[in-house]
């Protein structure tokens, strides 16, 4: 019971006692003390020291394992830098909206880690919608009409997606039916055990329900509309939030039901259609950096990007699969890193327009060359984790029954690096015609993070600790994949 | 007892298919949300029990009382026009949604000799969230889409009970209430657009493009 209080039920009292306290620094303190907590016990039971017990409907695997580690990172460090972001200055409308921000965060971390934990169909969907809700009303934060229209697009689209995706679900009690799982509890390990025995026509419609809808959530194109605004409208902390954790628990429930699938004679439809969702998600950003003018939404699209890369080896198998485990984590990172600078650009520039972000290495010089270095982690240059990811995707690609892919994903990823790369040194180094007199930058908590961050990538990439390699591989055999 | 109240789901779906006015919307998720709350109290007349009612009560409580309410609420609040703007000719949508239906059904029939399920419930499910999208494709104001959302749901719900899942009471009402807060906060942006758009139609929602 201690994991799941730790997991769920500590971050909804905290939830419910920020909305009683008025003080921002109180809940600031309260949050961050349920952020520490969360981090050490999730990273305790992945490094094994703690084996968690939790009641029904709740269990740990090494997929969720990994996944939860992710999410206490993620949201560690957004609410460490949370109190930072709340002293800006924003419009008197904005202000107001303040007092919820962490009892909603709390929220988040509450549904988002049942989501993860849950271990049945019906769990996990309550969970996912749990996290819309939560998230919705923080990409409000700056209370503006692009918010405002942001916030009702996402609440709307994943809405729907999230109800397609219960479609999904109840076909899969359909095909269920004549088995031994008839009229049984929908939990995912029965289903895994008993996947053989499933309706393969049934099995493949709710598949595509799932996947369809979760799509709206993960930011796979063509339903990506709703999560790219949203995540470019949204402050920098949630949108760090949104692409680093929020996705990962949208993927999870394709990557179950993918699980399941993939004992059932609809495994190869299955592959066929992740692989073309990632490419679409490639070639969706692949044509936007071509005409790039907002830096955030750049960086949503290449969440949009990467998520489609994970996905697409995902549905390779072999060795992508095991590089886009590790994507996942070094993306997640990155992002961090990528979002909250480019919060701190947006503040001092006042616009997201990459035309009006002028010289920017020379009048904030601290957050220009983190930001430079976050493009180059994330663009897979050495010695930073995508780099060796996306290594192993393409080497799992190659050797795999589908070579020609990797054609296409270098293609797009080289378009996607060329362009990217184009907007981000034109705001570096572009001379502006207005030549404002700025002070010196500060060292701030935001740049603190991004180093830290930083180094904990390489870090990982170069050590590449054992107990996550054998976290991978655990998850690799739980996915029945042969390396 | 189950068909019956299904097809009188399915007429209340050409209603809404056919009328001009805001609120007629809102008197349809009504009658919805109760012909579901009655379909799920049919099997507490054979074995009754206390514990097995909570979860129709709490949908009645829900989808009959506290939706409708809160939505005619922002109407009243909004001063929403009674007309609705569709987007395409009623007579082309109702035509579509027949069509639409005669299709669901025909289907559901085929599948129904492979898979034990209701097929009248299950086509009237079906044509609920077929209807429920069409509503959001084909209709200006923003009002009607969440009624065409609610609508959607209504339908997820009846064919949940077609295809005889059965979720943990618990479970079921962590449904009910997360539809409910879904509607909670679209109230809430509703009001804010009407107050920073001067108007709530989808028109008005154009700002964010690539």
């Amino acid at each position: 019971m201690f994991g799941l209080f730790i997991f769920i039920l500590l971050p909804l009292f905290s939830a419910v006692i920020c909305y009683f306290i008025k003080n921002l620094k109180i809940q600031y303190g309260i949050s961050l003390l349920v952020a520490i907590l969360h981090l050490s016990l999730s990273l305790f039971v992945f490094l094994g020291i703690y084996h968690i017990q939790l009641p029904t409907f709740f269990s740990i695997d090494s997929l969720s394992k990994f996944f939860l580690l992710i999410l206490s990172n993620v949201y560690f460090w957004t609410v460490l830098v949370s109190n930072s972001y709340l002293k800006r200055p924003v419009i008197p409308k904005a202000e107001g909206g303040k007092k919820y921000y962490y009892m909603l965060l709390n929220f988040y971390l509450t549904s988002n880690s049942a989501a993860m934990l849950s271990d049945h169909f019906g769990m996990y969907w309550v969970a996912a919608e749990a996290t819309t809700l939560s998230v919705a009303p923080l990409i409000y934060f700056y209370r503006n009409e692009e918010a405002l229209e942001a916030m009702w697009k996402y609440l709307f689209l994943v809405s729907i997606g999230i109800a397609f995706a219960f479609i999904g679900i109840l076909f899969l009690t359909l095909s269920a039916k004549g088995t031994t799982l008839e009229g049984k509890q929908l939990f995912f390990w029965e289903f895994i055990r008993n996947a053989k025995q499933l309706n393969p026509i049934w099995i493949k419609a709710s598949f595509i329900f799932i996947f369809v809808g979760l799509s709206t959530k993960i930011g796979i194109a063509p339903m990506h509309s709703g999560d790219i605004d949203a995540t470019s409208n949204a402050p920098s902390p949630i949108a760090a939030l949104m692409s680093g954790s929020l996705r990962l628990t949208a993927l999870i429930g394709v990557m179950r039901i993918f699980q399941i699938i993939r004992q059932t004679s609809s495994y190869e439809f299955a592959r066929t259609l992740l692989v073309i969702g990632g490419l679409l998600s490639l070639f969706a950003a692949f044509v936007y950096m071509f005409k790039v003018n907002n830096f955030k939404r750049m960086l949503a699209y290449s969440s949009v990007e990467h998520l489609g890369l994970i996905l697409l080896s995902v549905g390779i198998g072999g060795l992508a699969f095991v590089g886009a485990m590790y994507h996942t984590v070094y993306n997640s990172i990155t992002k961090i890193v990528l979002f909250l600078m480019a919060g701190n650009i947006h503040r001092h520039y006042k616009s997201r327009e990459i035309d009006k972000v002028n010289s920017a290495l020379n009048i904030i010089p601290k957050t220009s060359w983190l930001f430079l270095i976050a493009y180059l982690a994330i663009s897979g240059i050495p010695p930073f984790g995508i780099f060796f990811s996306e290594i192993k995707i393409f080497e799992g690609i190659l050797f795999s029954d589908k070579p020609y892919v990797l054609g296409f994903v270098m293609f797009f990823l080289l378009f996607i690096f060329v362009n990217m790369g184009k907007a981000i040194f034109t705001m570096l180094y572009k001379n502006g015609d207005n030549q404002i007199n700025h002070s010196a930058e500060r060292f701030e908590i935001t740049h603190l993070n991004a180093i830290i961050l930083l180094i904990l990538l390489i870090i990982i990439s170069v050590v590449s600790p054992d107990i996550l390699y054998v976290n991978i591989i655990n998850i690799t055999k739980d996915f029945g994949l042969n390396l | 007892m189950e068909n019956v109240l299904s097809i009188l789901f399915c007429l209340s779906l050409f209603y809404v298919a056919v009328t001009w006015r805001v609120k007629a919307y809102v008197t349809v998720l009504r009658f919805q949300g109760l012909i579901l709350a009655v379909l799920l109290m049919i099997p507490f007349i054979y074995h009754f029990s206390i514990f097995g009612i909570i979860l129709p009560f709490t949908l009645l409580l829900v989808k009959v009382f506290l939706i409708p309410r809160y939505i005619n609420k922002i109407i009243l609040d909004l001063d929403v026009k009674r007309r609705i703007e569709p987007t395409i000719q009623q007579m082309f949508f109702l035509l579509l949604v027949i069509v639409s239906m005669i299709i669901i059904f025909l289907v559901s029939n085929i599948i129904s000799q492979k898979t034990p399920l209701d097929v009248i419930p299950f086509a009237s499910g079906f044509s609920a969230i077929i209807v429920g999208i069409y509503i959001i494709m084909f209709r200006k104001k923003l009002i009607i889409h969440v009624c065409g959302f609610l609508i959607l749901e209504n339908g997820i719900f009846l064919f949940s009970s077609a295809v005889a899942s059965e979720f943990p009471m618990m479970i079921e009402i962590g449904i009910l209430l997360d539809v409910f807060v879904v509607v909670f906060l679209m109230g809430i942006a509703l009001n804010k657009i009407s107050s920073t758009f001067e108007g709530f139609e989808v028109t008005h929602l154009g700002r964010l493009k690539d």
